[in-house]
């Protein structure tokens, strides 16, 4: 009897407890799910985003299109997101993890100096493009100090290459500020118990960085390889801000041809079609990472 | 217990769909500005630095008093008005009127047709706008795009006595500027301008080879790389010359046409609307402007290419289409507006005072003297539309290659390529 009770109480309770995920999984669903189900339909049509001119079904043709490439212009595309998300997350991670150790103490010199990397991040990727626009263009002052010293100009936006590295450069200076606050809250995780162990062993700080601090941040950098990944295989905003794709398609990306080349020119259905492979590319990618990290993070819990 | 379960779980559903019908009360206005059966009408338009959000207020308020209906204006929620129209169809929140773009393959179906409004045919270039007889876009003037301004002084300086009438003359030209040690002797732009700039200054000679270029591109009998390779020769001579560099492509067009103004560009391709900005900040040089140059010197001048200026359409869902149309018909026949919409952005339409600015009346005399105008490439409505979408955008990316070092006939293959495979949908 009092089991019975026990059993419908618990009934009862999971059942409250399922109606109060409605509303979230509403939210989601809705601004979400649905969205991206219609997105993966319309990667099947013919469609130009106009509600009253029906979308034409083609099937696979706009996947076979992306794949055959005839024109030209999406290979090299994947080619600059790859340079971006590979060349990038190294950088953001790099400059964050380091700095993060620079910062970890908590002084007013270093929280005023936290602040200071972080605020790229507040601004507006499009004023961040239009920004180093300015620093670096042809006629930006950079160039104009280079004159003024009697030096050449340096084609920082009006050579393909240079342009593609100012590119990744002006991201990381973006978006590292996000990977610092992930690191810092790592290495507040990290023991100081057994760091100082490994001190009075007699390990220096490059020792005691690599097998006690390393180890403890590995749940904090499959994270953060994660999320920098995810966030520059979608770069579009400081491309249109800084160079607009160019010169030429020099540093046009994946997400530049869907929404200023298919989007503008309205292929809805090759957009969507586009969009569809770098979402399955992105969570390829993100699995990897996370299967590949995995044992570095069994190894984090066996230093904590 | 499960009275309080219950009480928490409907307190948390709906504090969960708050933001849901928060969503669906933002979205439930309609697109038109009728719909709401106020009797306005909403007018998307492009905003620069010439077409203010407060001259479009004051050039439609008359209309308002006389009507009592109110115009809401909106600028571009996308990059340009071209961008924003189409998502704002897919929004469904559509505008009445829409300014400065014509209707494309895609958006001419959503647009009004006006050939049964009488005043309509009337509008300049409604016959070259119009597609099959159908009129469904009109426009106030025409605005000249095939236009070289030129720094009189710096020619004068470099012995050049008469501006170029043929390529050679042109090279000829450009050679005396640098040799003169004039920094830039010809200046191209960024973005959409270096496309534009490239087709501007082959618009004449273009046109004399095959005139409407664009039907015998649609018909096979020619090709993009056929039609375009001639005139990128022309400049990938210049770019080795060194008369304009690959920093040219990576400035934007405010800069460029201040540098024109500064005095540090021998010649400056660009269109009519430039001489607006001249006349607000004149240079304290001459200004000269002659018409592109053509192969033959028994072919001067040329045919000039021309665009509707302030073109106009009525989107065909709008709930107010008697007031849409008035105002349409009020800004394109209105003696008034046409003259305030005049000293907004320059163009040439029978019957207008001449501009007291004095390069749009340079400008005018080369309008007048060309045998003909001629669309451009980039344009996408009418008889000579080619029948792809997103012209310029890949012209321009293509072109671009010229300044890397790409080969002309590289560039004119790759630009066939586009066309063939965008063609084909």
């Amino acid at each position: 009897m009092a089991r019975t009770t026990t059993t419908r109480r618990g009934l009862v309770s999971g059942l409250a407890n399922g109606l109060m995920t409605l509303p979230a999984a509403a939210v989601y669903t809705g601004l979400t799910v649905v969205p991206v189900g219609y997105a993966v339909y319309y990667s099947f049509t013919q469609y130009n985003g106009i509600p009253s001119q029906a979308p034409t079904w083609v099937g696979w043709d706009n996947y076979v299109r992306i794949v055959t490439d005839p024109i030209g212009d999406l290979r090299p595309a994947a080619w600059v997101t790859l340079v971006i998300a590979v060349v990038g997350a190294f950088l953001v991670n790099g400059a964050a993890l380091g700095l993060a150790l620079l910062l970890r103490r908590t002084t007013p010199f270093n929280t005023f100096a936290r602040a200071v990397m972080f605020y790229p991040h507040v601004l507006s990727a499009l004023i961040v493009g239009f920004l180093w626009q300015a620093i670096l263009g042809p006629q930006g002052a950079v160039n104009n100090l280079l004159e003024n010293a009697g030096r050449s100009s340096w084609p920082f936006l009006s050579d393909p290459d240079w342009a593609l590295v100012t590119l990744v450069g002006v991201i990381v200076w973006a978006q590292f500020g996000v990977q610092l606050v992930l690191y810092l809250a790592g290495l507040q995780a990290v023991s100081p118990e057994l760091q100082e162990a490994a001190r009075l062993d007699g390990a220096n700080g490059p020792q005691v960085f690599r097998h006690v601090t390393w180890p403890a941040l590995a749940p904090t950098v499959t994270v953060t390889i994660v999320t920098s990944i995810l966030s520059l295989l979608k770069v579009y905003d400081v491309v249109l801000g800084l160079t607009n794709g160019g010169p030429g398609d020099a540093t046009q990306t994946w997400a530049y041809e869907i929404l200023a080349v298919s989007f503008a020119n309205n292929k809805v259905g090759l957009a969507c079609a586009q969009a569809v492979l770098l979402v399955v590319v992105a969570g390829i990618l993100s699995f990897t990472i996370i299967a590949l990290r995995r044992r570095a993070e069994e190894g984090a819990e066996a230093v904590g | 217990m499960s009275t309080t379960f219950l009480r928490r779980a409907r307190g948390a559903v709906v504090l969960g769909m708050a933001p849901v019908l928060a969503l669906a009360a933002c979205g439930s206005e309609g697109g038109s500005g009728d719909a709401a059966g106020d009797g306005s009408v909403r007018m998307l338009v492009n905003i620069t630095d010439n077409l203010t959000q407060a001259k479009w207020e004051e050039l439609v308020k008359p209309f308002e008093d006389e009507s009592g209906i109110d115009v809401k204006i909106e600028g571009p929620s996308g990059q340009s008005v071209a961008e924003s129209f189409p998502a704002l169809l897919a929004a469904g929140t559509a505008p009445d009127v829409i300014e400065s773009i014509v209707p494309g393959p895609d958006t001419a179906p959503e647009v009004l047709d006006l050939t049964e409004y009488e005043w309509a045919s009337g509008t300049p270039m409604a016959d070259l706008y119009s597609t099959d007889g159908t009129i469904n876009v009109v426009g106030v003037g025409m605005q000249a795009q095939s236009l070289m301004y030129y720094n009189a002084d710096l020619f004068a300086e470099a012995g050049i006595t008469e501006p170029p009438t043929t390529w050679d003359e042109l090279d000829d030209a450009l050679a005396a500027l640098a040799a003169n040690d004039v920094a830039t002797p010809i200046a191209f732009a960024s973005d959409w301008a270096t496309g534009v700039q490239v087709q501007e200054i082959w618009h004449p000679q273009q046109n004399v080879s095959t005139p409407g270029w664009q039907q015998s591109v649609a018909d096979g009998s020619s090709t993009l790389g056929d039609q375009f390779q001639p005139v990128f020769e022309h400049v990938a001579d210049w770019i080795e010359a060194g008369y304009t560099t690959a920093d040219d492509v990576a400035t934007d067009s405010g800069t460029q046409e201040a540098n024109f103004i500064a005095g540090d560009v021998g010649v400056y391709p660009m269109g009519s609307w430039f001489s607006t900005t001249l006349a607000a900040s004149p240079p304290d040089f001459e200004v000269g402007v002659f018409a592109p140059p053509v192969d033959d010197a028994a072919d001067v001048p040329g045919p000039m290419g021309a665009t509707l200026a302030f073109p106009y359409m009525v989107w065909k869902g709008t709930a107010n289409p008697d007031g849409a149309t008035a105002l349409v018909e009020y800004l394109t026949t209105d003696d008034a507006a046409i003259a305030a919409q005049a000293e907004m952005d320059s163009f040439s339409r029978e019957g207008l005072e001449p501009s007291s600015n004095e390069y749009a009346g340079m400008v005018q005399e080369l309008s007048d003297a060309a045998p003909s105008y001629v669309v451009p490439g980039n344009q996408t409505v009418g008889d000579y539309a080619l029948p792809v979408a997103g012209f310029n955008p890949k012209f321009t990316e293509l072109v671009q290659g010229l300044w890397q070092g790409r080969p002309p006939a590289d560039v004119a293959a790759d630009l066939t390529a586009w066309y063939e495979a965008e063609k084909l949908g």
